[in-house]
């Protein structure tokens, strides 16, 4: 007997189902690496070069990051490359992102006293702590001195703070910068590694528990987290105990005919419906409906403004829940049907009742398939923000949903969501190139954020299966 | 019209099962026609017969588990000692606490080995520590397996082979100390020697409960029961004592089924 | 009755059914063999029986293992456990209907060295006569499973014991006026005791048919009435 070549051998089909994987496993990978690639490198120090425009007269010198570089079709329609340059100074220098054709550039030159700024408004300030074209020995002074003061002065809170700094621009051009601006500084030509890394993480850090400023392109993301985990966590506490329910029923309890089939079938349905429909149905039913009702009946004297009447967290969490419920179902549902029916005859032929039976026996045994549901719905709940814009979402929230006064948790808060975020950084920002950096590493928070939920959900389920596994199987 | 089949007759005070004219349909279909029998006292009873001939059934009416199937129809009468089993308005679970269960593939739940023997104690409400402690080694004892489990009842009993898994689940069934013990193909999953130890144990425990298994292996119904019914297509064929039943078989079908014959 | 489900063991059954008929058939030889020696006074058919034994000892041997191994390895119940039984236990007998017609052939041997008898024995050749039928009957009725013939072989066992008492007391008359040839009678009685033993025997055998057939033992009681299933 021969060795059936070609496609009948099945290395065909072998390579073909490898392929596929492989290529799931690039895209992901693909994923991630830009992600982290962009989003990462956001907060890193990075070089200040002082560069000069000989050919153009009156051109004075800038101090700018190089940003990237790409090409443009010129007035005789050839393209040519050209540098993104990163200036800051939106206040008094604006604009402060600015194309430049290679060809334009003189010499490039990185000052040790450049400084960068982080300020409360107007982004961030680029400067010379020295001015330009003196002596090194009087630079050196100078910058030294600008230092010393700067750091005295950011000791003391901002709002005591009194003075300014002086900052040159590459021309000579003197600037004064309040002292109370300034969040915190870093000279990036004149930094070894470790100080750029204390730098790296010191933003990095800002960007994860501050609020937002300046339309959401400069501070952190805090708030934006937070909701999100926030009505994560009250999706899911929402939906697992009615999916729970709900595949009880209709695996344990309903009898299992054309009516249930049916159900089944709208129940898997449910779950292709376009998650824009669930923001639609959460707007009519539970903000308008529901939330109507309940103000007027329980917030009356509040009216005509509206307490619960008006999207907010429950609403947000609820239409997610709705959203995620039939994965929820259809997960506990293969769980329970993953019980081995002995179990459950063993179970009654002990004189245990239905009840009993289902409590102790079916639902422990299903447990892990449940959180396979609740990892399933997370998934799925954290990364929704069609059906969140008409529901609870908003750009900025005021104050956070969880706070210290009573009743701690305010349900009918809006509040602000990583992945409404990222789509207002990314289309609503007034300064596209100062957000991009920052759609990025929003991104990749969620992408994280999402991981780490699920991992915790892995982990318990882990743990749950193991403690009762057959070690041979 | 049928002949009677050949039968045997107990004492009324060795009665523990009697069946009168049962019968049960699934859907329509009948599984059991007419079977009349009775299920002596403390003695061992084998049923047996090629695969869906209704043994399985019969053994699940004492305990009314085909109540769980849908569309069942039972008619006749079965009696436990003196009450009625198969009426309406029984306390199924009650019952099921009379009449303990094994099932053919050992199924222990995903608990601890004390646990497990512990379920039916605590459905009954006993919570007690103590109390339990020493039903849980009465029953583990009993059942031949508290030298092997003793230092190990907090482990999953998940970790136990299948032999050990089949004998917990028997000592699981008679720790809430049934009167009667339904086996339902107790060792057809196991080896060769956790099979013979279930045996073993089975005639042991004749000396105690009413034991009705449930087989297909023929010299198994032969080394464990005293009395063994024949069934076949739905109908007792026959019940006569083992001995007999295993030497001069009374019915052509039985002879043909015990020698080989079936086809 | 039905093929088992194994073709395999319903064929070793055969063959050890085929192995018994085979040995009664040596029996048969060995015993028609000396019949006729006795009736002819002639000593030529005592070699052959002789020789014949040692064939028919080695098929005991044979069937005995082929037994062993039927009930180690298949369990037979009911009606094959019954039929192993029968046989293990009509081959001993047969064995020993083998070691009568020996010895009868070893006194053919010395008997025909003797002088004629003066008178011909009717009893000896009416026991001779109904011990091979018996035996022949026995035979049949084990291959058939015949139950009837089987009471038939058991019941015939008494005339055959009857003409043994009544040979005895003739030879002891004969010995009484004939003492010169008393050498000769006492070998006839021997004879005589060999053929009665072997009447007991398929007597045996008879016995064992009845157990195969009806899952009765008959040995040392009433045969009572045969089942009319």
């Amino acid at each position: 007997m021969s060795r059936p070549v070609g496609w009948r051998s099945g290395d065909g089909a072998l390579w073909l189902s490898t392929g596929a994987v492989a290529l799931t496993l690039l895209m992901t990978l693909a994923l991630l690496g830009l992600l982290a690639q962009a989003g990462f490198g956001h907060f890193w120090p990075k070089a200040l070069a002082t560069v000069t425009f000989p050919e153009r007269q009156g051109t004075p010198p800038v101090l700018a990051e190089l940003r990237e570089q790409s090409a443009f079709a010129n007035a005789e329609g050839e393209l040519e490359p050209r540098w993104l340059l990163r200036t800051g100074n939106r206040d008094w220098a604006a604009p402060d992102f600015r194309w430049v054709p290679v060809q334009g550039l003189g010499t490039v030159h990185f000052d040790p006293h450049a400084v960068e700024l982080e300020r409360r408004s107007w982004g961030p300030a680029l400067g010379l702590l020295a001015p330009p074209g003196v002596p090194q020995a009087e630079r050196q002074g100078a910058a030294e001195a600008a230092l010393t003061a700067l750091e005295a002065a950011l000791r003391v809170p901002p709002g005591e703070r009194e003075g300014a700094l002086t900052l040159f621009a590459a021309d000579g051009q003197r600037q004064a910068l309040p002292y109370r601006q300034i969040v915190r500084y870093w000279l990036p030509n004149a930094m070894g590694w470790n100080a750029k890394l204390g730098v790296y993480f010191a933003r990095l850090g800002a960007f994860l528990h501050e609020p937002p400023r300046e339309a959401n392109t400069e501070g952190g993301i805090f708030p934006a987290l937070f909701g999100t985990v926030l009505m994560v966590m009250l999706m899911t506490v929402i939906v697992t105990p009615i999916g729970v329910i709900a595949a009880v029923y209709l695996h344990e309890y309903a009898p299992q005919g054309m009516l249930t089939q049916t159900l089944r079938v709208a129940v898997n349905n449910l779950a292709g419906v376009p998650s824009i429909v669930y923001g639609v149905f959460g707007l009519g039913f539970f903000v308008y409906g529901v939330g109507h009702r309940m103000d007027q009946a329980l917030f009356a004297d509040a009216l005509p403004a509206p307490t619960f009447g008006t999207p907010g967290l429950l609403w947000a969490s609820l239409t997610l829940a709705l959203l995620t419920l039939p994965v929820m179902i259809v997960a506990t549902e293969e769980g329970l049907s993953r019980v081995p029916r002995q179990l459950r005859e063993a179970s009654l032929a002990l004189g245990a009742t239905r009840l009993e039976t289902l409590r102790k026996i079916i639902l422990p045994s299903a447990l892990p398939a449940v959180l396979t549901g609740v990892i399933l719905a997370v998934a799925r709940g954290a990364g929704e923000v069609a059906p969140l814009m008409l529901v609870g979402v908003v750009k900025l929230a005021p104050e956070l949903p969880l706070d210290g006064t009573f009743p701690y948790l305010h349900l009918e808060r809006q509040f602000m969501h990583l992945g409404f975020h990222i789509y207002d950084l990314a289309f609503q920002s007034p300064n596209v190139e100062a957000a991009r950096p920052l759609v990025y590493t929003s991104a990749l928070l969620l992408v994280i954020m999402i991981v780490l939920l699920n991992l915790g959900a892995v982990v318990l389920r882990a743990h749950l299966r193991g403690r009762h596994r057959d070690p041979l199987g | 019209m049928r002949n009677e089949p050949p039968t045997l007759h107990f004492e009324p005070a060795d009665r523990c099962l009697t069946v009168d004219r049962l019968s049960v349909r699934y859907q329509g279909k009948a599984a059991l026609r007419d079977v009349s029998l009775t299920v002596p006292r403390h003695r061992v009873t084998a049923f047996i017969g090629p695969s869906g001939c209704g043994k399985s059934t019969l053994l699940r009416s004492f305990n009314r588990m085909n109540d769980l199937i849908r569309g069942v129809e039972v008619t006749g009468r079965i009696q436990l000692f003196e009450d009625d089993i198969l009426a309406p308005e029984l306390d199924v679970t009650a019952l099921r606490r009379r009449v303990g269960m094994v099932f053919q593939q050992p199924n222990p739940f995903p608990m601890s080995v004390f646990d497990n023997v512990a379920y039916g104690l605590r459905l009954q409400g006993l919570r007690e520590q103590r109390a339990l402690e020493g039903e849980v080694e009465w029953a583990l004892r009993s059942a031949a397996l508290w030298d092997e489990v003793k230092d190990r009842l907090d482990a999953s009993a998940l970790t136990l082979s299948g032999g050990q898994q089949q004998r917990l689940v028997i000592a699981r069934a008679i720790a809430v100390r049934p009167e009667v013990l339904l086996l339902d193909e107790p060792a057809s999953a196991l080896d060769p020697i956790s099979t013979l130890k279930i045996e073993e144990l089975i005639g042991k425990l004749a000396e105690q409960y009413s034991i009705v298994v449930v087989t297909h292996n023929m010299q198994q119904a032969a080394r464990v029961s005293h009395y063994t019914a024949f069934l076949y297509l739905g109908e007792l064929v026959e019940f006569s004592g083992t001995d007999d039943l295993f030497t001069r078989p009374q019915a052509r079908q039985t002879e043909d089924y015990i020698t080989g014959r079936y086809g | 009755m039905r093929e088992h489900v194994s073709g395999q063991y319903d064929a070793e059954l055969d063959e050890l059914r085929a192995m018994v008929t085979e040995m009664g058939g040596l029996v048969e030889r060995q015993l028609s063999a000396v019949c006729e020696g006795l009736a002819t006074w002639n000593a030529d058919p005592a070699e052959p029986v002789i020789a014949l034994d040692k064939a028919v000892n080695r098929l005991e041997v044979r069937i005995d293992d082929a037994c062993t191994h039927i009930i180690a390895k298949r369990q037979p119940t009911a009606s094959d456990l019954r039929l192993v039984m029968s046989i293990v236990k009509a081959i001993t007998d047969l064995e020993r209907i083998g070691d009568e017609t020996t010895r009868i052939a070893k006194m053919l041997e010395t008997l025909c060295a003797l002088p004629p008898l003066r008178d011909p024995l009717p009893e000896l050749t009416e026991m001779m006569t109904r011990v091979q039928s018996m035996l022949a009957d026995a035979l049949n009725a084990f291959v058939r499973v015949d139950e009837a013939r089987a009471l038939d072989v058991i019941t015939r066992d008494r005339s055959v014991d009857r003409a043994y008492q009544a040979l005895v007391e003739r030879l002891l008359g004969e010995m009484e006026a004939h003492p010169a040839q008393l050498r000769s009678y006492h070998n006839v009685i021997w004879c005589a005791r060999s053929f009665e033993r072997i009447g007991d025997h398929a007597k045996n055998v008879g016995e064992y048919i009845i157990y195969l057939a009806r899952g009765q033992d008959v040995r040392h009681q009433g045969l009572g009435a045969p089942s009319d299933r």
